[in-house]
């Protein structure tokens, strides 16, 4: 084996799962010497016979593709016709909403109209572009990732068997896409709401310092974490929107995620670490702070109700979903 | 005149379809990568390495083929063989392969009536 095959074998093999890689290897290789010798034995110089050989194989990722059977396109035609309709529907409710709210902030600053509409619309074209980003992020994921085989089966099983049954009707459980946007749009902006607020003071000491709402150590690493949870039960949102409804097992995974969320929340408002005492103390009002206080109580009291609420949601959905599937299946009619 | 291009893409369409059927048929013997890629281009189904040898590996991961390492000669190969499903699966598919055969000549001839 000369450099040349060594470098091909390099590029092929890289993406290539660990338990498979010495087997691919040694087969390949010996493919290789054996189209070379070939070559060779038929009057050809050996340099000249390897690069022939190498050259049929063609390009070495496309190669390795052929033998994961990972994808070479970033969303394929499963996933594309809801991705399209995510973005353009997110696009289309996000960036008016940002251009009207940052031109009446940037008003009521003070600033003329032409530099309010500027603002405006700059920040608007940003937000698109982030928005365009992250979605085409998040559904590239979900082509790659594993636990959307689920859904890719029920997606299969909806648009690959379809009847007119399937039509939807008033009163099926079918998850909309405007349902999903809107789920989406809420968990976004929550997301935007916690990095936003980690910076978020208005009270400065005496000696000039800004003394942060939160507990500077809790901003750290629980707010990045939390955002991470909520990232997360987007995408679960967006899984449910391409598998039509939800199931069990999305419900349970959408569970975890809640409790993932709630759980800390709670204990940090009940244990009083989450606003900054120094904080409380410099508005003039220690109790805001304090884990029995008023405030924490009602904190932790609405989020346990409104993760409780998601989960209960979730399931009951779930079920109907299912009786609706089986209903269906029976050949009875469904109409509520 | 047909377009070469046209015919190319086309033809590698129809090829595509039949390449799988093809390796089943013919690993009934069993074979290496490269032998066998030479014995279908002998038999005027000509292929690719880069479209076989993923093709093999792949075909047994779903167990329609089987494949045992011979590491007696100088260099090591990996042969495969056909399994008992990938044979049935052969047999059948050989079945559809025929009728669509005569039922494309039969569309053939009624166009000439």
């Amino acid at each position: 084996m000369t450099l040349m095959t060594e470098r091909y074998l390099a590029v092929v093999l890289r993406s290539i799962p660990e338990r498979q890689r010495a087997d691919v290897d040694r087969e390949l290789r010996s493919s290789i010497a054996d189209a070379v010798e070939d070559r060779v034995a038929a009057g050809e110089d050996r340099p000249g016979a390897e690069r022939a050989v190498l050259e049929g194989l063609g390009e070495p990722s496309r190669l390795a593709a052929g033998y994961t059977g990972r994808p070479l396109y970033l969303i394929g035609p499963e996933f594309y016709p809801a991705y399209r309709d995510v973005l353009l529907k997110l696009v289309a409710v996000v960036m008016p909403i940002v251009a009207v709210a940052l031109t009446v902030v940037e008003l009521a600053g003070g600033v003329s109209y032409v530099d309010a509409l500027l603002a405006g619309f700059g920040a608007a074209i940003s937000t698109g572009v982030h928005v365009a980003f992250w979605v085409t992020l998040f559904f590239m994921f979900l082509e790659r990732a594993e636990v959307t085989r689920e859904a890719r089966t029920e997606m299969a099983n909806a648009t690959g068997r379809w009847t007119v049954d399937r039509l939807p009707e008033e009163g099926s459980h079918r998850v909309g896409a405007g349902e999903t946007v809107g789920e989406v749009l809420t968990t976004m902006l929550t997301i935007g709401g916690l990095l936003f607020l980690r910076d978020l003071s208005w009270v400065t000491r005496a000696d000039g310092e800004v003394v942060p709402l939160f507990d500077p150590a809790l901003t750290t690493f629980w707010f990045p974490v939390l955002a991470a949870i909520l990232a997360l039960m987007a995408l679960i949102q967006v899984v449910v929107y391409m598998a039509g409804r939800w199931t069990i097992t999305l419900a349970s995974g959408y569970t975890i995620l809640q409790l993932a969320f709630a759980v800390p929340v709670v204990t940090l408002a009940l244990r009083g670490t989450l606003i900054n005492p120094t904080f409380a103390a410099e508005v003039g009002w220690p109790p805001l702070a304090a884990g029995d206080g008023l405030v924490m109580l009602a904190l932790a009291a609405v989020v346990t109700f409104v993760s409780a609420w998601e989960i209960f949601d979730a399931f009951r959905r779930a079920r109907r979903a299912h009786r609706t599937q089986r209903a269906v299946a029976a050949g009875q009619i469904v109409s509520q | 005149m047909v377009d070469d291009d046209v015919l190319g893409s086309h033809r590698q369409e129809l090829r595509r379809g039949t390449i799988v059927l093809a390796c089943l048929m013919a690993l009934r013997a069993p074979e290496y990568g490269y032998a066998l890629l030479k014995r279908l281009d002998v038999a005027g189904i000509p292929s690719d390495g880069n479209t076989i040898y993923p093709l093999l590996r792949r075909l047994e991961e779903r167990g329609l083929l089987e494949s045992e390492w011979n590491t007696d000669e100088s260099r090591p190969r990996k042969f495969y063989r056909t399994s008992a499903t990938g044979t049935d699966l052969a047999r059948q598919l050989l079945t559809d392969m025929t009728k669509l055969t005569a039922s494309l000549h039969g569309l053939n001839g009624g166009t000439k009536r």
